[in-house]
């Protein structure tokens, strides 16, 4: 077969061609780097990580933190969402706090976003979705799906070993760029080592007695539907894991390990007075059987290859055909409010109260979308 | 400064594609260069 010629005029062409889809391209990668809208609850107020590491300030990594204070003497607590944004019953979780909590005794400090960066991109070659909706009263909301690492474009090249910083612990190269395996931070490192340096700073100076960092991880991974504590942490952890045992919510407990440094259940409890406390829920979108990979998948949890899994017994979650974002959420949602109504009995003067969160059975009749506010968003839409 | 050496050599291919590109005779060997500007367009602009 004769190829067709080619002239300058073709190449020409093809130039055009190329720039329209650069530009189609761009616009869909950059609406990704603008933050999810959130709407929260009255008496919160809006700060930033660079509050806390003013070194931070102007840069991406410069996440929004808010807080609500009851006026009542009591403890602090700390939520974290978006370390790993690939994971969205960790952030959605914070978000039902930030936009329900009322707080009545004590602080409230919420975090849905921590790893700011790494909302605002996918990792390759994992054909994840750039964003998912919910219906919520009064229209859709749009959350990002992102990556579990920091946006490469502001922190690059990966080294070939990354090496933590206080215990020379070695790593691939790669997890340079994960917020849970940077702590306690470097202030004078890349953008990742300095937002969990921010992190430890925030914990320390707003002395926040118990914290979660929340996550998710793949149906086949043995810590699943599981508390990670720090040893200080144990003795509540475990009063929480009964109850929600009895609750018929089970949550598996788990020691931090001792030798596998910069996560946050480690450092948080060794470089700061919280009781620090890592939750992880089952996220078929994010395992390795998973087949096609899009919004539904996130939201819904469905997928023939996990129910096979299932059948094999290869899981570490019970797995009926699905595992929707609202069970997830809920799991984080209803276990932080135990920790926190508990809080009292092993910290004196720890107590936090906060009303207005939905219960587990109201969060699973209903949806999590029944329980945010409305916002205005056109990142989207006609997408 | 690194960012800017990248920068720097991916607009440095990129010009050579698209040297190629205009120089080439066959029509879908141009398509090639064109489908390889578009992802070192957008790293040059760091985009993606």
């Amino acid at each position: 077969m004769r190829s067709s010629r080619g002239t300058a005029l073709t190449a020409a062409a093809l130039c055009v061609a190329v720039a329209l889809i650069c530009f189609v391209s761009a616009r869909s990668f950059l609406a990704m780097r603008l933050p999810d809208p959130v709407a929260p609850a009255q008496g919160f107020e809006r700060y930033n990580l660079s509050h806390w590491f003013p070194a931070l300030k102007g840069s991406p990594g410069d996440s929004d933190v808010y807080i609500q204070d009851s006026g009542v003497p009591g403890g602090t607590v700390f939520i974290m969402g978006g370390t790993h944004p690939n994971e969205p019953s960790g952030y959605m979780a914070a978000v039902v706090y930030l936009e329900r909590a009322k707080v009545t005794k004590g602080r409230l400090i919420v975090m849905p976003f921590a790893n700011a960066t790494a909302m605002g991109h996918n990792s390759p070659q994992e054909a994840s979705p750039q964003y998912f909706s919910l219906d919520v009263d009064g229209g859709t909301r749009w959350f990002r799906y992102g990556s579990r690492a920091t946006n490469p474009v502001y922190q690059w090249p990966a080294p070939d070993i990354y090496i933590h910083a206080q215990s020379g612990q070695k790593l691939d190269g790669g997890s340079k760029s994960n917020l849970n395996r940077a702590y306690p931070g470097v202030p004078d490192d890349s953008l990742t080592q300095q937002v969990a340096y921010g992190i430890i700073q925030l914990l320390n100076k707003e002395k926040v007695d118990l914290a979660f960092d929340l996550h998710e991880a793949s149906p086949e991974y043995p810590v699943v539907n599981a508390i990670v504590a720090h040893n200080r942490a144990m003795e509540l952890a475990a009063m929480v894991s009964m109850e929600l045992e009895m609750a018929g919510i089970p949550m598996r407990l788990e020691p931090s390990p001792v030798n596998f440094r910069g996560l946050s259940h480690r450092e948080w409890g060794d470089h700061s007075d919280a009781l620090a406390i890592l939750m992880e829920t089952g996220n078929p979108s994010q395992g390795r059987l998973r087949g096609k990979t899009d919004a539904a998948l996130a939201v819904t949890g469905k997928d023939k290859a996990y129910l096979k899994a299932a059948a094999l017994g290869r899981l570490f979650i019970p797995y009926e055909g699905d595992q929707t974002l609202d069970l997830r959420t809920a799991r984080h949602v209803t276990s932080m409010k135990m920790f926190m109504d508990m809080l009292g009995d092993v910290k004196e003067g720890g107590d936090v109260e906060v009303e207005g969160i939905p219960s587990f059975d109201d969060m699973m009749e209903r949806g999590i979308g029944a329980f945010l506010s409305p916002v205005e968003d056109d990142r989207f839409d006609g997408k | 400064m690194m960012t800017l050496i990248y920068r720097g050599i991916g607009l440095f291919v990129a010009a050579f594609v698209l040297r190629c590109m205009f120089r080439e005779k066959s029509f879908w060997k141009q398509v090639t260069a064109a489908m390889v500007l578009i992802p070192l367009i957008l790293r040059i602009l760091l985009i993606k």
